[in-house]
């Protein structure tokens, strides 16, 4: 692992291109002065090009699957028409064109040739936008309160390219840990152990019409083992480790994460063999990893203060018109804080310098007393907030939206790890139960294995992901494993119920999307990185669900000399 | 495999359960290609790809009726479905042994869900028109033939794709266009519980070019123009890609230019290329022989076998044992099929008469046994499919001497003009009940052939449409030449590579309709230019 560490600090970035921001240069100065007749010429035009290498792979009991190592570069262009008050942004046609047009770009420096990409997704974006204009104000008609402004206007920022980290992984090394951590999951009783490593690490390049030219290091690491046992009822149980950081300084060594991939497929099997889950109506603690995960699907939704996009009146899928985050919304317990701030620099996957709308990031004070006082802003002004906090990030080429950096969670008063055990183990008492269910690890909302969370047909909305290691607290103080448990009509609510609190496990760093269905889409590996650090909690009542079933094997499938 | 085929058989043979797989067969498909892709006179990017994918299939009840027998008036979300299993390309015997059981214990429960439903299904239903078996017997195989794997000079094809690719730059109504080298390289496996044990593959290269304008009235031209080769001795040379590319960017310009026409009908000649895809899509996918016994297919020739069909100056074979024609090599060549039977040559149509159809192991009524063209994708399940589908002709003319019979038939027919379809990009078909039993192709270049002895003139904005019975019945001469077409075809079982060969045709009487295009006006500004 030695020498992992040691290749990887010693990977290069290639360094920011100059050629590439000529050749952008040249196309941003003629983008904005193009002119359809009898349309508005553009008031922003903005150019947001990524450039650098991936490198993934995924390996399935110690073999790849896939493995897939290549530069990428990508332009983003988006094109405003109307002016700040009122603009082509921020309005969904569903499947209409919006404004925003992307291109792969050549990954060498040929100017013709990424002048050509920039031209003709300047081109459709700027005619896009001219239509998107119209069917926005066409919308609007009616309405009795002009919405908030579609863009705060900031001074131009130019910030020239610094050093990068440089620690990508090579390709034989990201292959090598796929292999590694899959192999050291896969051992007798695990029906399948898989490991999929992704390394994106390069530039990002905004320009626009008002004089910013930014260029900011970005990339990320993830690592990701999921193992999965199958009962001889059939019954499926699964569990899963990751990692994930700025740079492979900030993950363990190889030889760390191949322990933790054995310890995974150990306590997986123990897991599984315990009894057929029951229902569960009680006290709950939230520890660890769960701890975050749980207050990033259910606060980081009431923390985002980016308003809804416009759609046209009556549309079926019109969202509200107003930010899901309320101010002066009571979501945590008296005494309780929330604040983000992704400017410090600890090393935390969710810190930045910059977001994705050029602005720098700043503290922002969400949750005082248990109450919303501030929310988390883009560009994009709403009823109460008009400038950006920094915040503005999204998904590949998405609309830019507030989204979580490095949010810190802080109780009034922390009592030991065992006072909250005991303090649960009275609560159970007087609900009649005789245990408390500890919850160590929920599915990432990237990893759930269907769409429960959003859609769950008849049954209500379970409104947080499946535990991936739970265990039931007995009174001589051992917790034994619980498998296969579904949370039922969570929301966020429930953290209103919290009695509770302990230290946390630090810093956890994940990767998410912006609230809604595609949270739960991003993929294994996707997703922009954010930082949570919480401590652990106990809620007073949670109701959970077994979510058992399948059908048993009709062959043995053992390994070759286990049989 | 054979080692996890034996232990599955095994373990399934001793289950006290009456239904037991009586079929058992495993396919491992390991795809690895690479693209390399110049544009506007740069290296876009060299993008590779390496998957190993499984397919297992398993059959419960007999040869009569099993569990793939179709369920009649299934509703569409009941449908089966199948899992796609990637396994690791490297690594030792026991992941992919593992892998193969779990895809065997999943295939084989599925499985006897579904003769369940069979059997209440065929119960509760009218008989059935064809109540041939679901499943035959073939013989084994055996073979080892690994092609080599292909050398390929990265850096010298990301210099000839980038080269080539700033030829377009000399056209300034060529607003998108790129030049790619697309190497595909597939090992398979298969093996059976019948005996079967084959590990071949395929080798194939396709340079490939493209351009892409705006008329000024919105339509959207694109022109497409490769080369497929089954062997790096056989890749084109820098010359004459570049060649290539100047006659798909001089093709792009001349569309820009040309004149829309309306829709027409009138006499036609189909040039080689084009009248490959006309037979492959209204002749070549309605003899496949699912379709025979599929109560909602449409059936046009079903109960045409020792009928006339075609002029009699026409015959029609599916030979995927041959390699190369016409100097080309032929993208639906293979030498065993995805059920590890052996290609034949399939005689179609004798001197316009139909006499068979393409059978893979299902039966269909009086055509008991496969000729080698169950087909699929990866993942899909094995239906007959097409591949190299040759039309032939006897007494042909020289292509001049078929157009003098074009212009021969305008004034016959009083027409002032009639057209030529040279090229074409693709098309489609629709053989069920529920849809009109037409079809269109998709011609890039057509040419307008004046009565009056003016030049020709290129035209566009059209689809060649019709139906098949009708179409067939007009067709009234066939020239010397013979043009290949090479693509991939797709289907129910997924995208399979396909020829379709043809002689020129003279057609008494086509039908075109307006094409789909675009509205958006061409770019506003000029391209950016330069050659670097």
């Amino acid at each position: 692992m030695i020498l992992l560490v040691a290749a990887a600090l010693a990977a290069e970035v290639a360094p920011a291109s100059a050629a590439l921001q000529a050749a952008l240069e040249g196309e941003l100065a003629r983008a904005t002065v193009l002119k359809l007749p009898d349309a508005p010429a553009p008031w922003l035009v903005i150019f947001d090009a990524l450039d650098g290498t991936v490198h993934e792979a995924g390996a399935e009991d110690g073999a790849l699957y896939r493995s897939q190592h290549a530069p990428f570069r990508n332009l983003r262009v988006e094109v405003r028409v109307g002016d700040a008050t009122v603009d082509s942004s921020n309005y969904s046609g569903f499947g209409e064109p919006d404004g925003i047009q992307s291109r792969r770009l050549p990954v060498e420096d040929g100017q013709v040739a990424l002048r050509r990409e920039a031209w003709l997704a300047a081109d459709a974006a700027y005619k896009n936008a001219v239509e998107t204009l119209s069917r926005k104000l066409a919308g609007r008609k009616g309405l009795k309160e002009a919405p908030p402004p579609d863009y705060q206007v900031l001074p131009p920022l130019v910030r020239p390219a610094g050093p990068h980290p440089g620690n990508a992984w090579s390709a034989p090394e990201v292959d090598d840990l796929a292999r590694r951590l899959s192999a050291a999951a896969s051992v007798d009783g695990v029906e399948s152990a898989q490991a999929e490593v992704r390394d994106w690490h390069g530039w990002r390049l905004r320009l626009d019409s008002t004089g910013s030219r930014v260029w900011a290091a970005t990339g990320n690491v993830v690592v990701r083992v999921e193992a999965v046992v199958r009962r001889d009822d059939g019954s499926e149980v699964r569990d899963a480790r990751w990692w994930i950081g700025r740079d492979a300084r900030s993950l363990p060594d190889a030889a760390a994460m191949e322990s933790e991939a054995r310890a995974l497929a150990t306590s997986l099997l123990e897991t599984a063999a315990a009894p057929t889950p029951k229902p569960w109506l009680g006290p709950v603690i939230f520890e660890g990893e769960a701890a975050a995960e749980l207050f990033s699907q259910l606060l980081a939704p009431e923390l985002v203060g980016t308003r809804p996009e416009e759609t046209a009146p009556g549309s079926f899928f019109a969202p509200g018109a107003t930010p899901m985050a309320r101010i002066g919304r009571r979501l945590l317990p008296e005494g309780w804080s929330a604040w983000d701030d992704p400017s410090t620099r600890t090393g935390a996957a969710g810190e930045y310098e910059i977001d994705h709308e050029g602005v720098a990031p700043r503290r922002v004070d969400t949750v005082v007393d248990g109450v919303v006082r501030d929310v988390l802003m883009s560009r994009l002004p709403s009823k109460e907030r008009a400038a950006s906090t920094g915040h503005g990030r999204a998904l590949g080429n998405d609309r830019r939206g507030a989204l979580p950096g490095f949010v810190r969670v802080t109780a009034p008063r922390m009592i030991t790890d065992a006072a909250m055990r005991k303090r649960a183990m009275k609560l159970a008492r007087s609900v009649g139960q005789e245990q408390v269910l500890v919850v160590r690890r929920l599915t990432p909302a990237a990893m759930v294995q269907s769409l429960e969370v959003s859609v769950s047909g008849e049954a209500p909305m379970a409104g947080l992901t499946a535990p991936y290691e739970a265990c039931l607290l007995q009174v001589d103080g051992s917790c034994v494993p619980a498998r296969n448990l579904r949370f039922v009509g969570v929301d966020r609510r429930l953290l209103r119920d919290i009695v509770a609190a302990a230290p946390g496990a630090g810093r956890i760093d994940m990767l998410d999307g912006p609230p809604g269905p595609s949270r739960y889409t991003i993929g294994t590996t996707g997703g922009v990185p954010t930082s949570w650090d919480v401590p652990s909690v106990l809620v007073s009542e949670v109701e959970l669900d077994p979510a058992d079933g399948g059908e048993p094997r009709v062959l043995r499938i053992g390994r070759a000399g286990a049989r | 495999m054979k080692a996890a085929l034996d232990e599955a058989a095994t373990q399934l043979g001793q289950l006290k359960d009456a239904d037991r797989a009586y079929s058992i067969a495993y396919s491992v498909l390991d795809h690895r290609a690479l693209n390399i892709q110049g544009s506007h006179g740069a290296f876009a990017g060299m993008v590779p790809e390496h998957y190993r994918s499984v397919d297992v299939d398993v059959r419960v009840g007999s040869l009569d009726l099993d569990s793939t027998h179709k369920i009649r008036d299934e509703s569409y979300f009941s449908g089966t479905s199948r899992p796609h299993w990637l396994v690791g390309f490297e690594g030792g015997a026991d992941p992919l042994r593992r892998l193969l059981l779990r895809a065997t214990d999943d295939a084989y429960r599925g499985a006897l869900a579904r003769l369940l439903k069979v059997r209440s299904n065929e119960a509760v239903k009218v008989e059935r028109e064809d109540d041939s078996a679901d499943y035959s017997i073939a013989p084994a195989q055996k073979r080892m033939d690994v092609p080599p794997d292909l050398v390929i000079d990265r850096a010298a094809w990301q210099e000839v794709t980038r080269a080539a690719s700033a030829v377009y730059l000399e056209y300034p109504e060529v607003y998108d266009s790129a030049v790619q080298l697309v190497v595909t390289e597939d090992d398979r496996w298969l093996v059976n519980n019948e005996g079967t044990e084959v590990r071949d593959g395929r080798r194939h290269l396709r340079v490939a070019t493209w351009a892409e304008t705006v008329a000024e009235d919105g339509m959207a031209l694109s022109v497409y123009d490769y080369v497929d080769v089954a062997s790096v001795a056989h890749l084109p040379d820098a010359a004459r890609i570049e060649a290539m590319v100047r006659q798909v960017a001089a093709r792009t310009v001349a569309l820009r230019n040309a004149p829309i026409i309306e829709p027409w009908n009138g006499p036609a000649i189909l040039r080689g290329r084009a009248a490959g895809v006309f037979f492959h899509e209204i002749f070549g996918h309605r003899i496949e022989g699912h379709r025979q016994k599929d109560e909602d297919e449409g059936q046009t020739f079903t109960h045409r076998v020792g009928q006339a069909i075609l002029p009699a100056f026409l015959s029609v074979v599916d030979d995927p044992t041959v390699e190369r024609l016409a100097n080309e090599d032929l993208n639906g060549h293979y030498v065993l099929d995805d059920e590890g039977v052996a290609a034949e040559r399939v005689s179609l149509v004798e001197r316009g008469v139909l006499r068979n159809f393409l059978m893979s192991r299902a039966p269909v009524e009086g055509f008991p046994k496969s000729n080698g063209h169950g087909r699929r994708q990866a993942g899909n399940f094995i239906v007959p499919r097409q591949g190299n589908l040759m039309v032939q002709a006897e007494g042909v003319i020289p292509y001049a001497e078929l157009r003098k019979r074009l212009v021969a038939e305008l004034g016959k027919q009083k027409k002032p003009w009639g057209l030529v379809f040279d090229d074409i990009s693709g098309g489609f078909t629709f053989t069920g009940r529920s849809t009109p039993n037409s079809f269109v192709v998709q011609p890039v270049t057509v040419w307008r052939v004046f009565a009056d002895g003016r030049p020709d003139q290129l035209v566009r904005g059209v689809d060649l449409i019709g139906t098949p019975l009708t179409t067939f019945g007009r067709i009234l001469a066939a020239g010397g030449d013979v043009e290949v077409f090479n693509g991939v075809c797709g289907a129910e079982s997924g995208w399979v590579p396909v020829s379709a060969s043809s002689p020129s045709l003279l057609v008494q009487e086509v039908e075109v309709q307006r094409r789909e295009k675009g509205n958006d006006r061409p770019p506003l500004s000029s391209p950016p230019v330069g050659t670097k």
